[in-house]
């Protein structure tokens, strides 16, 4: 198997995985979506809640921001060794805010105050709620680890996906342009004697088949290379895309690992 | 309120929202400010698009 980064930031990453098979890239998607642990608000006790929104709707927009988390320091709490409840399993967050008498104020996601410094919500500007003059929220919001198959506010991975990497073979060309004019993403361009695609464009062919269909003497075939995989996923925010593959892969190496063990003892 | 994130992708959207509807009242290009902004799946998109808020109708009723 071999990886080809293409671009990698905090936040987004696309890499073309070769010589692997479909299940593989699944398994990588899936786990990153779903098996990868995070921490989200989870419980919350609302102590005075007098804005517009119900304490529910509140609870929910508070579960769903990202909460930077340090994968080695958490667990989740069924998978902890304490009883009830310890610092590695419950982090708590209180969020107080008033809006004074003349005027109303946005209470953002910045305004949340941790128990723990490393507990952070990965993005400060996420309004919560409005309040008019005279209303205040106090609450106190629980976190917990969990994993994406339970709740969204659990997913760390963001529109992870893949496309098998396209082949694009033209032989025979008569250069008449046809297949330029009807792909949508422009990834063709008339060259000297025939049509040409860039290994760049070529990346970005949706794999449709339209230029196929314009080509009236077969000269041109999209077809896809069904060990490579154009993989594209973003965090968010609470792992950088690095430590979240890394997290995904560990998870299917765990999970492969224990189905070894049972098989053994079978 | 404007939805924190994405219905459908998951992407936390919320933190873009205040400074799209400043652009838009400014007179820019939907458009063009969702893809400055980083908005770039229409499934995020639609949400910005569609969105109407609430909290001024509601907020006399309570």
């Amino acid at each position: 198997m071999e990886i080809d980064v293409l671009e990698l930031s905090d936040r987004s990453a696309k890499f073309i995985l070769s010589n692997t098979t479909a299940a593989f890239a699944n398994g990588l998607r899936r786990a990153m979506l779903a098996d990868v642990p995070t921490l989200a608000i989870d419980d919350v006790n609302v102590y005075n809640n007098t804005s517009v929104l119900y304490d529910e709707q509140l609870a929910l927009r508070l579960g769903l921001i990202p909460l930077v988390t340090s994968f080695d320091d958490f667990v989740p709490q069924d998978e902890c060794t304490c009883e009830d409840g310890c610092p590695a399993c419950v982090i708590s967050l209180t969020l107080s805010v008033e809006a004074t008498a003349d005027e109303g104020r946005m209470v953002y996601s910045g305004d949340i105050v941790s128990s723990d410094p490393k507990v952070q919500p990965a993005e400060m500007n996420i309004p919560i709620i409005e309040l008019k003059v005279n209303q205040k929220v106090v609450l106190e919001g629980v976190a917990h680890m969990g994993y994406g198959r339970d709740h969204a506010k659990w997913q760390a991975g963001v529109a992870c996906g893949y496309k098998n990497l396209p082949i694009i073979t033209i032989d025979g060309c008569d250069r008449c342009g046809a297949c330029v004019n009807v792909c949508p993403r422009n990834i063709l361009c008339l060259g000297d004697k025939f049509v040409e695609v860039s290994d760049e464009s070529r990346l970005n062919c949706s794999l449709c088949g339209l230029c196929q269909d314009a080509c009236e003497i077969d000269a041109i075939s999209v077809t896809e290379n069904e060990s490579s995989f154009i993989f594209t996923m973003e965090s968010d925010g609470s792992y950088t895309v690095n430590e979240l593959i890394i997290n995904a892969v560990n998870t299917i190496k765990r999970k492969a690992s224990s189905m070894g063990d049972i098989l053994s003892t079978l | 309120m404007f939805p924190v994130r994405c219905f459908t992708c998951g992407k936390v959207i919320a933190s873009s929202w205040e400074a799209y509807k400043q652009r838009i009242a400014d007179g820019e290009d939907k458009a063009a400010v969702l893809d400055d902004l980083g908005i770039t799946r229409y499934c995020c998109r639609r949400i910005f698009l569609a969105h109407v808020e609430l909290v001024d109708i509601m907020a006399p009723y309570q």
